[in-house]
């Protein structure tokens, strides 16, 4: 399939590349993903996003990423103790120092803003660039996967990763939280108190909604990375994104795009900690992560089912 | 290859158009099925009616749902400041959600993110709890102190958002100053509601119309808008975008101090007893004090305030509640002074301060002009002492 699409080759700009010795040397573990058995299997999928996975959890960058993630709810831990010793602080502060779950929420509403996306931006936008740079998406497709698995293979993966990314945080800062501050009854933001348990479903909650968020960010960085090889373009276009709907956002004149932006609705975790849960919000947030992701996925099929593979 | 591409990229563009479908739908469905099937009505017959709900009922229906209030009001741009700050009302849009159980139990809460300010009134007992600064204000309301008829009115800035409040407000004002018509096709949170629009009379007044939405069925006030002459949006707005005719949940009337939060106990009867010269018990105190050197020239729609010029200072926030941090009322007034254009006239000279809704004329001989007019009109009432 694409070797006859690089024959009737149209794009210009799109040179053949041939492979360089050092692009194959910078993924080693690649031969078993590409050895797929030439069986349309369910089970061939699954080993695909196995071995996808198997890279991405193995990757360097990415475990450094995963461990920047979960070093940040840890200063903020030691910073707020040593701050809630002299106390007169409100809002947030005065609740994580009386409750160790609640730095669980704070950890989270301070990462989701830029880190987590960019965490999340490197994998997904590496995706289809990232094999397209180093020469290595053509050997994927040598195997008669079929590029419709493919990226569902890829964009799976970079779903396991943005779950892991925000389960990575919330879990550190729990286990922070615990460590640091008083357990208890947990007080919301309407200043209702419930029981630990409840508390932590309500965690649970929460990781699920940003997860879904980082998702649908995820989809945008692998729409992204299909039209270019160059996969730190795909990165910097989805953190572009990202920057700009923040300061879209700050505007006042804006104000009726606010909902739709996916910063914005990152941020309505919080509705998990109002009392009784603000299912509204959040569900109205769960639809524009999946309106992201229908529209994205469906850019990122289009353009990769028709893309020509020239390295 | 071509025509694959179209079909390919058929996929994405349709994708596109069903979500903007989705998020259009509203609008677009409202405008498609045409008008909502209520049967006509007078403006006298829908107030009987409404009144009558009323009174069948003994106050309005359990209900609650979320409430925005939309202020463009033309004011200069205001500085940066806290979500839940009254002056903060006045530019820009915001959510409240209400929970309304009976006359005396109510809970508005304020969200914004990762904060929420509750005001939770149950019986005699009141609690306004500030997640923020951690802080519950228990406030005790005394016997006799004219909660009973108006629950909304003396509470603290969320509540004056409700449409019942808002509403209670137009409908003293609809006599013949104004001219009422209504309207049976408008729909406010899903809901067919009449509207009743008033139109002011008089000239000089800045108010083009302001329309108000009864539910169809309950008679509930459901939205309030505020159209200045010559611009299509509303100036102000305050109505529901989700509402339900249901009783809340229990839970949401009980207000027990989370451990660690700072409990501040206030007594609203000795604050009204203080103020005895307001005649509604949710005026500013000091509002109350300075009432007694107001006048108003003109009737209606067209009256203007004349007021001596209070020192800057203590100047009553036009915000709803006016409770504000003064540092934060002296940056707007700040903000707003800039912005002024001096007048001057036979009468002397000063600076005047328009928006869409309300000019203000503070003249150098210390004397304060505050009117839904037009700048001309404020001018002349200057002139004459």
């Amino acid at each position: 399939m694409s070797t006859a699409e690089t024959r009737t080759r149209t794009t210009p700009g799109l040179v053949p590349v041939p492979e360089t010795s050092r692009a194959t040397e910078r993924r080693p573990p690649e031969p078993p993903a590409g050895a797929v058995p030439p069986r349309r299997s369910s089970s061939a999928f699954w080993r695909l996003l196995g071995s996808e996975l198997g890279l991405t959890f193995r990757r360097p960058r990415n475990l450094v990423m995963l461990g920047v993630l979960a070093g940040v709810p840890v200063v903020m831990g030691v910073a707020l103790r040593l701050v809630a010793a002299d106390a007169e602080l409100g809002g947030i502060v005065t609740s994580v120092a009386g409750n160790s779950l609640m730095l669980t929420f704070a950890s989270l509403s301070f990462l989701v803003v830029l880190l987590m996306p960019v965490a999340v931006a490197m994998v997904a936008g590496d995706a289809i660039a990232g094999e397209a740079g180093t020469g290595t998406l053509r050997y994927l497709l040598a195997a008669p996967a079929g590029r419709t698995r493919l990226l569902a293979v890829k964009y799976l993966n970079a779903v396991v990763f943005s779950f892991a990314v925000t389960a990575v945080v919330a879990l550190s800062a729990l286990v922070t939280g615990l460590i640091m501050f008083p357990v208890g009854p947990v007080t919301l933001l309407s200043g209702t108190t419930v029981p630990v348990a409840e508390g932590l479903l309500r965690i649970l909650i929460s990781v699920g909604y940003v997860g879904a968020g980082m998702a649908a960010l995820a989809a945008v960085a692998l729409a992204l990375s299909t039209f270019t090889e160059v996969s730190i373009g795909a990165v910097a276009g989805t953190m572009v994104i990202v920057i700009v709907s923040q300061v879209l956002r700050a505007i006042p004149q804006f104000d009726g795009l606010a909902d739709y932006l996916l910063p914005a609705r990152w941020t309505g975790f919080d509705g998990a900690l109002r009392s009784p849960i603000d299912t509204g919000a959040m569900a109205e947030g769960l639809l524009t992560f999946g309106a992201y992701i229908v529209l994205s996925g469906s850019v990122a099929w289009a353009r990769f089912s028709g893309k020509d593979i020239t390295s | 290859m071509r025509k694959g591409t179209f079909v390919r990229w058929g996929v994405p563009i349709a994708a596109a158009a069903v979500i903007g479908a989705a998020i259009g739908a509203g609008p677009v469905v409202a405008a498609v099925s045409g008008d909502p099937a209520l049967p006509e009505r007078s403006a006298q017959q829908l107030l009987a009616d409404a009144v009558a709900a009323v009174e069948r009922t003994d106050g309005p229906l359990p209900m609650s749902g979320t409430v925005r209030q939309t202020a463009s009001l033309g004011l200069p741009a205001l500085p940066q400041m806290g979500g839940e700050s009254p002056l903060a009302l006045l530019s820009g849009s915001h959510e409240v959600k209400v929970w309304y159980g009976a006359q005396d139990r109510l809970r508005v809460a304020m969200p914004t993110h990762m904060n929420e300010t509750n005001l939770i009134v149950n019986g005699d007992e009141a609690w306004y709890w500030d997640s923020d600064g951690n802080t519950a204000t228990k406030i005790k309301i005394k016997a006799g102190a004219g909660w009973a008829h108006e629950p909304a009115t003396p509470a603290p800035t969320p509540s004056d958002l409700t449409p019942q409040a808002a509403a209670a407000k137009v409908l003293a004002k609809a006599e013949e100053h104004t001219a009422i018509g209504v309207t049976n096709t408008a729909e406010v949170a899903g809901r067919p509601a009449y509207q009743l629009v008033l139109r002011p009379k008089a000239e000089a007044s800045l108010v083009q119309e302001v329309r108000l939405a009864l539910d169809g069925e309950t008679y509930v006030p459901l939205r309030v808008q505020v159209y200045a002459k010559g611009s299509a949006e509303p100036a102000f707005e305050v109505g529901f975008t989700q509402v339900t005719f249901t009783p809340p949940a229990e839970e949401n009337f009980v207000f027990t101090p989370p451990a660690g939060a700072k409990v501040e106990e206030q007594t609203l009867g000795e604050v009204i007893s203080d103020g005895k010269a307001g005649e509604h018990t949710g005026e500013h105190t000091g509002d109350a004090k300075a009432a007694k050197d107001l006048k108003v020239v003109g009737e209606g729609w067209s009256g203007v305030v004349v007021a001596p010029m209070p020192d800057l200072g203590s100047l009553p926030a036009e915000a709803p509640g006016g409770q504000g941090d003064p540092a934060e009322a002296k940056a707007l007034l700040d903000n707003v002074l800039k912005s002024a254009t001096p007048v001057s006239g036979t009468w002397g000279s000063g600076k005047l301060i328009t928006t869409k809704l309300v000019t203000v004329l503070l003249t150098d001989d210390g004397r304060l002009l505050a009117g839904a007019v037009t700048p001309e009109e404020i001018v002349r009432v200057a002139g004459t002492r």
